[in-house]
């Protein structure tokens, strides 16, 4: 069976800041990029250790961004502190269930799709789980893209602090909430980068490589067999 | 590896064989040797599917008109108020930083510095930084400075969130409409515009052209170093 070549074992590391190809000896830990200078690694050092930490450093800040109130709208001198999830439904329960669904998919929807797909993904390499590493690329594609979105919702809350600031009448502040929500947006998209995405391929190629030398095992064995 | 674009077609026009490069996806590892993909389509890794060069025609001029544009845009977009709320007979109108302002002195410190990094720094810089990369990229003697910025625009990328913050303003207009009146100001079309350019400017941008350029500049400056390592 004819596997394609992987860089890493033809002694090759690419460059991630300027994705320049580069020859390194066997001994080499870690070296300087000598086109741009950036720091280069096989593949990213601490990969999967550091993925773990964010991501899970993400799911605890998770519950303090959901429990917390994040907004409160003081209007004629009433208001309630509103949650996450309360402001959603306020929204859709005042007949605004277009901008309830963004919100909703931005602040609910895409911070705990990031951190499930963090979860599958340093599972997989840790694990070596048999996934199509294709379906696994899908997954770390869409984490990536998605991430910028969640803070959406700090974004509106920082526009209307300072355009409903009107005494007595009416008044928006921010709540405790959106720290530890800012927080996990952050956290997240830091584990995205840590995430070394040729670890599945590493995964993928050694179970290639183990149910090939398999295959020649058996193939070997029958021939003694048939001479036999 | 370290062909400019017009080069590149000039030698295919040439000489029938165009050069052969070496690169590996930087996806999934895979190792690829192939010729020069044209310029104008893009090389996609045929085992992982991610986009390894999108080689755009023109590339380096692009990015200096828009970012160019987009610093000239910056300008009445940070300076003019984007939306203005009325109640009764008071009125208040938004800024890109006194959000921040207003943040920063109800003691969001952290949250303060995410917005006022996601929606002002960050955006700016990177404008500031491609215009240094397309311009400075001409000069050989530039070429180390050059090579920094383009590291420092790797990382500052993905931080620019003008279009998030734009759905943001979206929100706040239609959240707040029943509570009192919200109208749109001229500093949201410009804001809009500096949206645009800054997404077209990230299209266009294409590092392996500029380093190609650097490359060629170091040879014909006669420079001792060399900076290709592979071929």
């Amino acid at each position: 069976m004819n596997r394609p070549a992987r860089a890493l074992s033809h002694g090759f590391w690419t460059c991630l800041g300027c994705r320049q190809l580069v020859k390194v000896s066997r001994e080499t830990r870690t070296c300087l990029c000598p086109r741009c200078g950036a720091r280069m690694h096989g593949r990213v050092d601490g990969s999967i250790m550091l993925t773990w930490a964010l991501t899970i450093t993400g799911a605890l800040l998770l519950i303090p961004a959901n429990i917390l109130p994040v907004m409160t709208v003081i209007y004629l001198g009433s208001g309630d502190p509103s949650t996450i999830i309360g402001g959603t439904l306020e929204l859709y329960h005042n007949g605004l269930w277009g901008i309830a669904l963004i919100v909703f998919v931005a602040s609910i929807a895409v911070p705990v799709m990031k951190l499930v797909g963090l979860v599958i993904l340093c599972l997989i390499v840790q694990l070596r789980l048999n996934v199509a590493p294709r379906q696994a690329m899908r997954i770390y594609r869409v984490v990536n893209a998605i991430g910028r979105w969640s803070l959406l919702d700090l974004f509106m809350i920082s526009i209307l602090v300072a355009l409903v600031d009107m005494g007595a009448i009416a008044e928006v502040a921010a709540g405790a909430g959106s720290t530890a929500f800012a927080t996990v947006v952050v956290v997240t998209m830091f584990a995205v980068r840590a995430f070394d995405p040729r670890l599945i391929w590493d995964v993928y190629e050694e179970k290639m490589s183990a149910v090939e030398s398999e295959n020649t095992g058996a193939s070997h064995q029958n021939h003694n067999g048939e001479r036999a | 590896m370290g062909q400019d674009s017009a080069h590149y077609r000039s030698r295919a026009s040439h000489t029938a064989q165009p050069r052969a490069w070496k690169r590996a996806c930087h996806q999934c590892d895979l190792l690829l040797t192939r010729d020069h993909a044209p310029v104008g389509q893009r090389l996609i890794c045929p085992r992982c599917g991610a986009t390894l060069h999108r080689n755009m025609e023109r590339s380096v001029a692009h990015t200096a008109a828009l970012s160019l544009s987009g610093l000239l845009l910056f300008v009445p977009s940070a300076t003019l108020p984007l939306l203005e709320f009325s109640l009764f007979s008071f009125g208040a109108e938004n800024t890109l930083l006194n959000g921040v302002q207003a943040l920063f002195a109800a003691g969001y410190l952290w949250l303060a510095s995410l917005v006022l990094f996601c929606s002002v720094i960050a955006p700016l810089g990177k404008f500031l930084l491609l215009a240094f990369i397309s311009w400075g990229s001409a000069w050989a003697s530039l070429a180390k400075p050059v090579a920094r910025a383009l590291r420092w625009y790797l990382h500052l990328q993905e931080w620019g969130m003008l279009d998030v913050y734009l759905l943001g303003i979206l929100v706040a207009l239609v959240k707040m409409s029943d509570l009192g009146k919200m109208s749109v100001e001229p500093g949201l079309y410009c804001f809009v515009a500096m949206m645009v350019v800054s997404s077209a400017a990230t299209v266009s941008f294409d590092a392996e052209t500029v380093w190609a350029r650097l490359a060629r500049r170091a040879a014909a400056a006669g420079s001792e170093n060399d900076p290709e390592a592979v071929q």
